[in-house]
């Protein structure tokens, strides 16, 4: 019925709903000690086709680390913050012309 | 003049067979099918993943909201393929015998 | 996980960094404070952070058993028990018999830029909520 892009923009907005999490989480624990960046490898969980469960957390390298063991930069996190949301508001867009085009698909049968 | 030849009986009705499906309807009866099997199918996709939300096991509110309108899609178009037999059937009725 | 929970994500980041910045600006207002009830100055107070399971009412059981990454939450308050700075004022109230003045031991430099520090982090948690906010409403618009 929806053709396959609704089924990837739908993984897309999974995918991102998950990382947005994972940043909301990094910079509530930004004065944790000893807490680690969490993030999820976006790129090789969306090509993942098979993949359909939660995306595999994973940390991230090469970040400072502070005295109390803390790893967590609010520069990063605030730029994959905004960078999720305008990807997220992108896909939903998407999706959103992708039911359009079938919803008047199927009206314009009606004669 | 050609003798009389006698009159070979008068076909009985069990030998007279309905016209029987036309083979063109085939395509159609096959869509109108699996448009009946998508309602079904969609339908309870969508009830399955707004019970998930509700119940707060991680359902993303986007994925349901996305299962609940490919119902709504399955179900119109199951909606006027429904329109389009009832109206050709009402063509064929009002057709002059 | 659904997005709401990452809404109670941000409110523990902000309610942790309120509790933060409230024992540094007691500490700054008692950077020269050498009576208290207690007894003895002012001694500085440090909060200690820990992460938390992501708590919200909607949230399963499910949920928490997931070990999902979590908010944030004040695990306890610190005081600092070493021994108070010393100054030599004899004519001073509450100097002792040999005249020294027992003063708390606040940095308030260090004090301030910490402040500066949690209204950031404060500020980022805003933002986080904001946006998931946004990501949630434009679920809704899949709706139109």
């Amino acid at each position: 019925m929806l053709n396959p892009l609704a089924g990837q923009i739908e993984r897309y907005m999974d995918l991102l709903s998950a990382r947005q999490k994972l940043v909301a989480s990094n910079i509530a624990n930004v004065d944790t000690p000893g807490y680690r960046t969490q993030d999820i490898d976006f790129q090789s969980e969306f090509l993942n086709a098979a993949g359909r469960g939660t995306p595999h957390t994973i940390g991230v390298p090469d970040l400072a680390v502070k005295n109390d063991g803390n790893d967590v930069s609010l520069d990063r996190e605030s730029r994959l913050l905004a960078e999720n949301a305008l990807r997220f508001n992108l896909a939903s867009n998407l999706m959103r012309s992708q039911l359009r085009l079938v919803k008047s698909a199927i009206q314009e049968g009606k004669s | 003049m050609a003798p009389i030849l006698p009159i070979s009986g008068v076909p009985s009705p069990e030998s007279i067979r309905p016209a029987g499906q036309s083979k063109g309807g085939g395509a159609f009866q096959d869509a109108f099918t699996s448009a009946i099997q998508n309602v079904e199918a969609f339908s309870q996709d969508a009830t399955a993943s707004a019970q998930r939300f509700l119940s707060g096991e991680g359902e993303e509110l986007h994925t349901t909201i996305m299962a609940t309108q490919k119902a709504e899609l399955a179900f119109d178009m199951f909606l006027q393929m429904r329109n389009k037999v009832v109206s050709a059937y009402q063509e064929v009725m009002r057709m002059q015998m | 996980m659904s997005l709401f929970s990452v809404l109670s994500i941000g409110a523990s980041g902000m309610q942790a960094q309120r509790v933060r910045a409230e024992m540094l600006t007691e500490n700054l207002a008692n950077a020269e404070t050498t009576r208290t009830p207690e007894g003895g100055p002012y001694r500085r107070k440090d909060v200690v952070f820990e992460t938390t399971a992501a708590a919200s009412p909607f949230a399963s059981i499910f949920d928490a058993q997931m070990n999902a990454p979590g908010g944030v939450a004040v695990s306890e308050i610190v005081t600092d028990m070493g021994d108070p700075e010393k100054r030599y004022l004899p004519g001073h109230p509450d100097a002792d018999k040999d005249g020294y003045v027992a003063f708390p031991k606040v940095d308030p430099a260090a004090d301030m830029v910490d402040l500066m520090g949690t209204a950031r982090s404060y500020q980022a948690n805003v933002a986080a909520m904001s946006a998931v906010k946004d990501m949630i409403q434009r679920s809704f618009d899949l709706f139109r």
